[in-house]
């Protein structure tokens, strides 16, 4: 465990920096669009850099919970969907991406679970189809 | 084809094919004479044990240390595993950063929830392929069968 705990902070600090690297763009084009006289808020740029770090850290980390040996792969899909789920809904909060409104965060959280597992189902039948043709050749 | 054997103390051994021509069955003689006659060390509770390649279902890392993978059993080597690789034939191939598998000894291949692919040995033992070195366990699998 101690040596998967290693590879999720490594592959956490390899990719956060693409978090703040994805905002800093999107702050660029909207400073761009904002018209003379409006400017960004610098607490909200802080929030921001701070939150999309986190999530980039998570997103890559978590990647891991899969090379769990003795975690059942429904457990790793389980704690990765949990682990995503709760930092980007705390992320979209604090960011204001998203109101602060319980049919709202219901909306969110049901797509955000369909999305996930049509996302990993179609990549564990592409992976299924590819095994299958190995199988074929051995 | 026709087989002949002879059994002679005193000749130096040696296997010869003739053959029209590399077809599988030769390929296979080949590996099993290669992987027959390459003598390996391995170390388990302060015991040397000598084995051949033949019985290798895989070498792979736990722990830092290197070890082959036996049907029965797993003895701990001196050698890295790029150092191994080095030496072995084209019935083993890396599957990942620690694992070189015998393709020999793949039961089967099956697909895992996050997209990777596990190889399963005969004796139960099961490590995942590395999406990188996919392509090639593919090739191999494809030369051997020729």
């Amino acid at each position: 465990m101690k040596k998967h705990f290693k590879e999720f902070l490594l592959r956490g600090l390899i990719f956060a920096g693409f978090g703040p690297i994805v905002a800093a763009i999107v702050f660029f084009i909207l400073q761009l669009s904002l018209s003379d006289g409006v400017a960004l808020d610098g607490i909200q740029v802080f929030i921001t850099i701070l939150s999309t770090y986190v999530i980039a850290f998570i997103h890559a980390g978590s990647s891991v919970f899969h090379q769990v040996e003795t975690w059942s792969p429904l457990k790793s899909a389980f704690l990765q969907l949990l682990a995503l789920y709760l930092v980007y809904l705390v992320a979209y909060l604090l960011n204001s991406w998203l109101p602060f409104e319980p049919l709202v965060i219901v909306i969110f959280s049901v797509l955000f679970i369909v999305g996930y597992f049509v996302i990993w189902l179609t990549v564990f039948l592409l992976a299924k189809k590819e095994s299958q043709n190995l199988n074929q050749k051995i | 084809m026709k087989i002949k054997i002879i059994i002679d103390k005193n000749a130096q051994e040696e296997v010869t094919v003739v053959a029209h021509c590399r077809t599988q069955l030769v390929k296979q003689i080949e590996q099993l004479v290669e992987n027959s006659t390459k003598i390996f060390v391995g170390y388990k509770d302060g015991e040397a044990k000598k084995f051949s390649l033949v019985d290798v279902q895989c070498f792979f890392i736990e722990g830092g240390k290197v070890y082959a993978n036996l049907s029965k059993e797993k003895l701990q080597l001196k050698s890295r595993l790029y150092e191994i690789e080095s030496v072995v034939n084209d019935s083993f191939v890396r599957i990942n950063q620690s694992c070189i598998a015998n393709l020999q000894h793949v039961k089967k291949f099956s697909a895992v929830f996050n997209g990777t692919i596990m190889m399963t040995l005969k004796n139960g033992y099961s490590d995942y392929v590395a999406r990188r070195e996919l392509k090639n366990v593919k090739e191999k699998i494809k030369e051997i069968k020729l």
